[in-house]
């Protein structure tokens, strides 16, 4: 059985704030969907954009099969020690598990999936929200 | 608007009707999917089966007892979504659908959802909704797909679009009772939706849509799978916990990326 270390945050993360003790459920119950053993979960500092934790687990991969946070956007936001940080899974031969979305990368190649996401959650902040789509459509722009 | 008069005609055909039905856009991936079904079932009742895969599907309640069903479905839904290349033969169904309605910059919902529904089997309902009444954004799509032929109450129903306003506007009526009675309400003007294996629907999740008792004597094999552009806004139902970019194109992969000069930013 594939021993797997809880990552969670004490913080909010884009906007999503989620009591620890629902992230740990949340973990909980991914682990046993896939039959791993869940390592009780290591807190991210509160501070903004902390990752000291993570790459404090990060030093400590050798103990555990790889690691599970409760979101894959509790990776950092600076896209350069994010993919270093899965990269470094990676090379270690250990694997990422993302609970809430339920899903692993275990492979470089799986990396992109997860950097897609991020990327286009980060624009999505830049997009229009409804309220901008609907007085668009009111203006007939392109009537025809 | 600057469209192909059949992408025009296909949108007009959508908004009108609240859905569209055609036949799959890649008839080998529907194949894939319903193989995979027949051998997860095979594999879930221990033996393998002699009969055609369409009687074989239909007939599924006569090898497991009601009180097993949810249970069956549920290693179904887990089999079928363990599969690689599952959400890619499902996307590659209505490819050329959504491209139309939706754009060619999707996002797709990470599990592909199954509903099994026995003839007479009063547990499996799902009461009338609307996916924008539990979180979904109306800017989202259902891609409905049919692995036995339905008809009849073997279907499902959609209040069709050219009845939702009066809907809405005696809705307030409706406040304070039972989803039953708001069923009751629309009853003569709900559409069930005939589809044959080899077609595809797909449906405007924002009008009140649902099933009621298959009286039929067969079983309802159906997938069901939300869509949407991939920049438009998102309901409850996130970008990561629920939804997945699938084809992203180069103009928006350049714009994520771009950096003034010098900057960094």
């Amino acid at each position: 059985m594939k021993k797997l270390r809880g990552y969670i945050f004490s913080r909010a993360f884009l906007g999503e704030r989620v009591p620890q003790a629902v992230q740990n459920l949340v973990i909980r119950d991914y682990c046993q969907r896939i039959g791993a053993q869940f390592l009780l979960s290591a807190s991210e500092y509160a501070m903004d954009d902390s990752h000291l934790i993570l790459e404090h687990l990060l030093d400590e991969l050798d103990s555990v099969d790889g690691l599970v946070p409760y979101s894959l956007f509790q990776l950092p936001a600076d896209r350069e020690s994010r993919l270093r940080a899965l990269t470094r899974v990676i090379a270690a031969g250990k694997e990422m598990h993302f609970a809430l979305e339920g899903f692993a990368v275990r492979s470089e190649a799986q990396i992109p999936r997860v950097d897609d996401m991020w990327r286009v959650k980060q624009a999505l902040a830049d997009c229009p929200v409804s309220t901008d789509l609907a007085a668009y459509a009111g203006g007939t722009v392109f009537a025809g | 608007m600057f469209m192909t008069v059949e992408d025009q005609a296909l949108n007009t055909e959508f908004l009108e009707q609240g859905y569209v039905i055609r036949p799959v856009a890649d008839q080998a991936a529907l194949d894939w999917i319903r193989d995979g079904f027949v051998a997860l079932a095979e594999e879930a009742l221990g033996r393998k089966s002699d009969l055609p895969p369409e009687v074989f599907l239909n007939h599924i309640h006569e090898q497991v007892p009601v009180p097993q069903l949810n249970d069956f479905r549920l290693r179904m839904i887990r089999g079928i979504n363990a599969a690689d290349a599952l959400r890619e033969n499902y996307y590659k169904l209505a490819r050329t659908y959504l491209d139309a309605l939706v754009g060619n910059e999707l996002a797709m919902q990470l599990r592909v959802n199954l509903s099994i529904q026995f003839p007479d089997d009063d547990s499996s309902l799902l009461p009338v909704h609307a996916d924008t009444w539990s979180g979904d954004s109306p800017y989202e799509v259902v891609v409905w797909l049919p692995l036995v032929n339905c008809y009849g109450s073997k279907a499902m129903y959609l209040l069709p679009a050219n009845e939702y306003a009066p809907f809405d506007r005696d809705f307030v009526r409706l406040q304070g009772s039972s989803s039953e009675e708001v069923y009751k309400s629309i009853e003569n003007k709900v559409k069930w939706l005939e589809i044959d294996y080899g077609q595809v629907m797909v449906f405007n999740q924002s009008l009140p849509h649902g099933n009621r008792i298959n009286a039929e004597p067969e079983t309802r094999w159906s997938m069901n799978c939300r869509f949407k552009s991939v920049f438009t806004p998102y309901g409850d139902k996130k970008l990561g916990e629920f939804f997945e970019p699938i084809t992203l194109r180069a103009a928006s992969r350049l714009g994520m990326d771009y950096r003034y000069p010098g900057t960094g930013k």
